[in-house]
């Protein structure tokens, strides 16, 4: 098993050079960072030359891909424009731990990244918790109470769910439980934020203002999972080996969970080992629907602006996460099932 | 047994469900709706040097602390005045930063860091208009106590100019020869040549006493600590806090010279989805938005949050290419003065903004700059069918459109993706049609709509005969580059910003000429002759006026918005429960 993870480990780098590689190049046909720098009007011209060269825009892609992976400081640049290469680079390049400067905040992308990856683990844990306990439930019980009414109202409920786009769900659960609710006098939700300014950033403001993004991330992959987990269960279920046990006379729940649920888990960790990364990347329409400050508005934020390093670096650092993870999917793959050997 | 059992679970649930949404925080009480007015349109200002205001007396600090919250659609880039255009970071400057002059809700300027507006007559500007002169205020501090001098002036200026720093721009800074200081309140400004836009500079001021040490040792200010903490700043509020992507807080500045403001505390919320904003203002989570849809304006009043329009030096129009690359027909008034008037903009007011604003004539509707004169073109397309009809363009051949010399007029509209942009596209066309034009739509998303010549901008490389867009270049001054033959976009020229490709040596003079005009009496006399040229040839064919549009809910008393510097009265607002 340690020769397969190093061996896994080892071939995760020229990977993730191609795959930066690929990013990076993509990155350069996303839009003109320089654009926007105006304001409410376009940027100057005299100001976008200025700039260009300042921001190290102006060198080849090759170039600009070098300075990324091994820093400038090892060469000078023109600053004035006065064609005189004057000035020590400061870049060490992400070789060395530096992501770059975000293009439009002027902040280091890592600290950038720092600041938002809480939020995202925070809200991407607790529905990953959710959906995980709920799928589970609702998955062997629909499983073990196959055709009941029970079943047919999860299934009709999960195909609606499924088939929502988040956006409508969310924007949906805001309008009712925010608006409508406070219209009506009832107890109601916050629409948005992670706290309200005057009760302050308290543990029980931040949970208040997680219900609502969770519950709409929640609900639609509730619905796929539950149905991964009911026909693993029903397929199991039908196994010999669990016939066996019921007719050793062995406690229903015991085979349930004992012997039926464990192997039943197996696709699902697979699903579940898939989704682990988007803990880190965030949930786009989520967060901007209910102005939850994660990753996932980071990324579109930078890609809006075409901020390349704040890009580059969500994305390297998902694609180390993507590895890692399926590692780790494969070594839980060996624990569940002991017929799984590495080699 | 089982039909009992779900019903039980099914019980279990909807109470647990009712249990959840009953056991949060107590939520805020609000007021019950109020009946609001509706802001008319902003009159056109008229320039006056306006006495600096009195001190008034300090407000008591109340009990419970009066915090107003703001949604914000997008968070601040950096709040660093040098490096940063970026609409939602300066708007904050009246909260923290401080200026030398504001202007009001009429576009009017008015002394803030200085005693009086130079001017000709009290000597602040030179005769030949080079050297301008500020006289300071002498009660003025930051938040820190250390007093706000000339010196702070002349570094803002020296750092934004200095190329270490890659501010987001150096002008008009770098129109300035020289900036000296012979005294703690005496700015005196020289430039290169006479400079009218002057009242564009100094907005927002840097504290030499917190960056100079900052620049002395890093060799430039572009990750300085300060850009995203300025916690020593010059407004009625401090900086307090801000939480990347979440939210930002300015408490009141106890040593603001102007006094205490009455609301303790300005929280933004970042909220980028126009949806969700307009909940929160709906239910009250929120205290002021920004740029709304006119079809949630109704929705809002009708929950008691006041729409006030600001205007902002933004009208929507119509550009008309007429250069080599567009087509031959946008070369002749006749044809020009017909699209004028086969599109009735009226009705695109009322039936697509449902009536909340008007036609614009010219680029500089609603300021002082336009010739009050000009009455937007009627919708006659009977008379617009005459015009093309003399200039020769007939439809010769039975297809339904007009050619001429085996030229069919069919023209190529373009514009962004905005729905508003679509729908009103589509209407234009149809009217078109009528009147025997064909019109092909064409939509692309902002950033290569706005891109430049070099970086493929349809509009920029000539391939949209008409494009529609609003923008503005220094709101309030008028001052434009779009127009001057000088900025025809070319392969010698790729960053030109006359898109429309219009040289034409009457206006291009009149440009010139009103740059250097520092006499602001002088300087409009020559925007009226520069707007009713534009109007009588047709260059520019406005659509609507496009104010920016605030939400203000019911617990903010006192608000008034510029369209320059939004929050020049926040000393005045109050929060009520």
């Amino acid at each position: 098993m340690g020769r397969y993870v190093a061996r896994r480990l080892l071939q995760a780098i020229p990977l993730l050079f191609i795959i930066s590689v690929i990013l990076f190049v993509l990155m350069q046909n996303i839009g003109d960072p320089l654009a926007t720098m105006g304001g409410r009007r376009p940027t100057r011209s005299a100001d976008r030359e200025r700039l260009k060269r300042q921001l190290g825009l102006d060198k080849p892609v090759l170039v600009q891909y070098l300075y990324w992976l091994i820093g400038n400081d090892w060469t000078r640049i023109d600053m004035d424009g006065d064609g005189v290469a004057e000035t020590q680079g400061q870049r060490k390049g992400i070789l060395r731990g530096d992501f770059g400067t975000s293009l439009k905040k002027r902040q280091s992308a890592l600290s950038l990244i720092g600041e938002r990856l809480p939020n995202t683990l925070l809200l991407m844990g607790a529905y990953e918790l959710v959906v995980l306990v709920g799928a589970l439930a609702v998955g062997i019980y629909s499983a073990v109470r196959q055709y009941s009414l029970f079943d047919h109202l999860v299934t009709g409920l999960s195909f609606i769910l499924y088939s929502m786009p988040i956006f409508f769900i969310g924007l949906l659960s805001v309008t009712i439980f925010a608006v409508y609710f406070k219209r009506w006098g009832l107890p109601y939700l916050p629409p948005n934020g992670v706290f309200r300014a005057e009760f302050g950033k308290t543990t029980s403001e931040v949970v208040w203002h997680m219900v609502l993004p969770v519950m709409s991330l929640s609900l639609i992959s509730l619905a796929g999972y539950s149905r991964f987990m009911r026909s693993s269960m029903l397929e199991v279920l039908g196994q010999d080996y669990i016939r066996t046990a019921k007719s050793k006379g062995l406690e229903r729940r015991y085979i349930l969970l004992a012997h039926a649920l464990k192997n039943a888990s197996l696709p699902i960790v697979t699903i579940v080992g898939l989704d682990l990364p988007s803990l880190l990347g965030g949930a786009l329409v989520t967060e901007r629907i209910f102005g939850w400050p994660g990753m996932g508005r980071l990324f579109f934020d930078s890609v809006s602006d075409a901020d390349t390093p704040v890009v580059m670096a969500i994305l390297m650092i998902i694609a180390v996460a993507v590895i890692l993870f399926q590692i780790l999917t494969d070594i839980t793959y060996a624990w569940l099932d002991p017929r799984i050997r590495y080699e | 047994m089982k039909k009992r059992r779900f019903y039980t679970l099914s019980s279990v649930a909807v109470v647990a469900l009712l249990l959840l949404t009953a056991c949060g925080p107590t939520p805020v009480p609000t007021q019950p709706p109020q009946p609001t007015t509706a802001a008319g349109p902003t009159q056109p200002p008229k320039p006056t040097d306006t006495p600096v205001p009195a001190k008034p007396t300090d407000t008591p600090v109340p009990a419970k602390p009066k915090v107003a919250t703001f949604i914000w659609t997008q968070e601040f880039d950096t709040l660093n005045p040098l490096y940063t255009n970026m609409w939602f970071s300066t708007t904050t400057f009246e909260l923290w930063q401080c200026a030398a002059w504001l202007f009001d809700d009429k576009a009017q300027p008015f002394p803030s860091l200085v005693t009086e507006l130079p001017s000709v007559a009290n000597g602040g500007i030179s005769a030949d208009g080079r050297v301008i002169t500020l006289k300071l205020r002498d009660d003025l501090v930051w938040s820190d106590g250390t007093p706000l001098t000339s010196e702070d002036f002349k570094f803002t200026y020296e750092m934004t100019v200095n190329p270490a720093n890659a501010v987001a721009s150096t002008y008009p800074m770098d129109q300035l020869e020289k900036v000296e200081t012979p005294d703690p309140r005496t700015v005196i400004m020289t430039f290169k040549e006479p400079f009218a836009p002057w009242l564009s500079m100094w907005r927002g001021i840097l504290p030499a006493h917190i960056l100079r040490p900052v620049f002395e040792a890093e060799g430039n200010l572009d990750q300085a600590d300060w850009n995203k903490n300025p916690t020593v700043g010059c407004g009625p509020y401090v900086f307090k806090e801000w939480e990347s992507g979440s939210f930002a807080r300015f408490v009141a500045n106890d040593n603001y010279w102007l006094g205490r403001p009455k609301i303790d505390e300005i929280f933004f919320r970042f909220v980028p989805d126009d949806a969700s904003q307009v909940a929160a203002l709906k239910a009250g989570d929120g205290d002021l938005g920004t740029f709304l849809a006119y079809s949630d304006m109704p929705a809002l009043q009708a929950v008691g949050v006041e729409i006030i329009p600001a205007f902002s030096g933004y009208n929507e129009g119509i550009y008309f290419g007429m250069g080599e690359k567009h087509h031959l027909a946008l070369k002749e008034l006749n044809v020009r003065k017909a699209i004028a008037l086969a599109i009735d903009r009226a009705s695109l007011c009322k039936d697509l903004l449902l009536g909340m604003t008007a036609p614009a004539t010219t680029d500089w509707d609603g300021t002082i700059w336009n010739d009050p004169a000009l009455q937007p073109w009627p919708y006659d397309p009977e008379q617009a069918k005459a015009l093309l009809d003399e200039a020769g363009w007939k439809d010769t051949n039975g297809d339904g459109v007009r050619d001429k010399d085996g030229v069919e007029l069919v023209l190529k509209y373009g514009t962004t993706t905005r729905e508003i942009r679509r729908d009103t596209q589509a209407v234009i066309q149809q009217q078109l049609a009528a009147v025997g034009i064909k019109v092909e739509l064409l939509n692309y998303e902002a950033d290569l709509f706005f891109s430049g010549y070099a970086e493929g901008g349809p509009a920029a490389k000539g391939e949209l005969d008409l494009f529609e867009y609003s923008t503005v270049f220094n709101f309030p001054d008028p001052d434009s580059a779009d127009w001057l033959c000088s900025e025809i976009p070319s392969d010698e020229n790729p960053t030109g910003t006359n898109w429309q490709a219009n040289c034409d040596e009457t206006l291009d003079g009149l440009f010139q000429l009103q740059r250097t005009q520092v006499d602001p009496t002088e300087r409009q006399k020559t925007f009226h002759q520069i707007t009713r040229h534009i109007f009588e040839n047709v260059y520019w064919l406005g659509l609507w006026q496009d104010p920016d549009t605030w939400a203000v809910g019911k617990r903010l008393k006192n608000v008034k918005i510029s369209g320059a510097t939004p929050f020049y009265n926040i000393m005045e607002w109050d929060l009520v429960p």
